[in-house]
């Protein structure tokens, strides 16, 4: 066969089909300048790949940063968070109120639970630590 | 390659905007035709997405790139000022120390960057969709419109050049 031409860079690439690549190595067991080229390309395309990843620009695309925090998923998310935090403090409440508090699931649950789904400002932080506490007292 | 296509234009930017500037950035070699270029593409893409067929949505939206890119490069060169095609490079590298400075993430003299540089349009596009956009040459042909024979001798052609820069 001629030299390997380009067949060489699509061997690289992953391009070159089973009997096209037994037919390159065939050719380049015999030929050295084939086997120096694949040893250049293989180099040359390394360098390429090696370039680093850019970052975007900040703010180059103001609708990437919206999408992260888009206001209705948030405030769903928001929503759904002090909903999960009160969930866990009835659970613990379940456990630890028949020995250490005299406050019934169902007190906590309307307490609480109406007040986080009421609540915009009713967020996890302010959640977890004061109200464990109440419980335990 | 996803072919699934994103509902949004800013789901496209989200997933793609960063190739995207990244494929800019290597063609043109300055942060600022690059940033151009992503905002110029995703306008593109919402207008385009409206009409979009179901089919290879990566040959789809690089082949909008690629030519964003060109009526960029037709665009300056239709300027009586503007640079010859050769000289648009020299131009693109002059300008970009200040982005890598900007952003700290390549050094000033990156031979390889300015190896791509100096590589003609068509063999540039063709090393930067496989090399760092990460494109088949199947995609590639359907994003440059050009047979998959065109475009594995573009990328070795490409490759040779780039080989006979750096040494």
């Amino acid at each position: 066969m001629s030299h390997g031409g380009d067949q060489i860079s699509a061997y690289l690439d992953g391009e070159l089909a089973r009997p096209e690549v037994d037919q390159l190595f065939s050719h380049i067991s015999s030929c050295g300048r084939c086997a120096a080229e694949l040893q250049h390309f293989q180099s040359v395309r390394s360098a390429v790949r090696s370039l680093p990843l850019l970052e975007l620009p900040p703010g180059l695309v103001p609708e990437v940063d919206a999408e992260l925090i888009p206001l209705h998923r948030n405030r769903g998310f928001l929503v759904g968070a002090a909903a999960a935090v009160v969930a866990l403090v009835i659970a613990i409440a379940a456990i630890l109120a028949p020995s250490t508090a005299a406050i019934s699931v169902e007190e906590l649950n309307s307490r609480y639970g109406a007040r986080a789904s009421l609540d915009p400002a009713f967020g996890p932080a302010k959640v977890v630590v004061p109200y464990v506490g109440e419980i335990l007292e | 390659m996803t072919e699934s296509v994103p509902l949004t234009w800013e789901e496209v930017a989200r997933v793609y905007g960063r190739k995207i500037y990244n494929f800019a950035y290597r063609l043109t070699g300055n942060s600022d035709d690059a940033s151009d270029l992503v905002q110029e593409v995703l306008l593109r893409v919402r207008k385009g997405l409206a009409s979009y067929q179901p089919g290879s949505f990566e040959g789809w939206l690089w082949r909008i790139t690629r030519n964003a890119f060109l009526d960029d490069v037709r665009r300056k060169n239709r300027r009586p000022t503007a640079p010859l095609p050769d000289e648009v490079d020299r131009w693109d590298r002059a300008s970009a120390p200040s982005a890598d400075l900007e952003y700290g993430r390549i050094s000033i003299g990156d031979d390889v960057q300015k190896a791509l540089l100096e590589l003609p349009v068509e063999f540039r596009e063709a090393v930067v969709l496989c090399d760092i956009v990460g494109l088949s040459y199947e995609e590639i042909a359907q994003a440059v419109a050009v047979p998959v024979g065109t475009v594995r001798s573009r990328i070795h052609r490409g490759r040779k050049l780039l080989r006979e820069s750096l040494t």
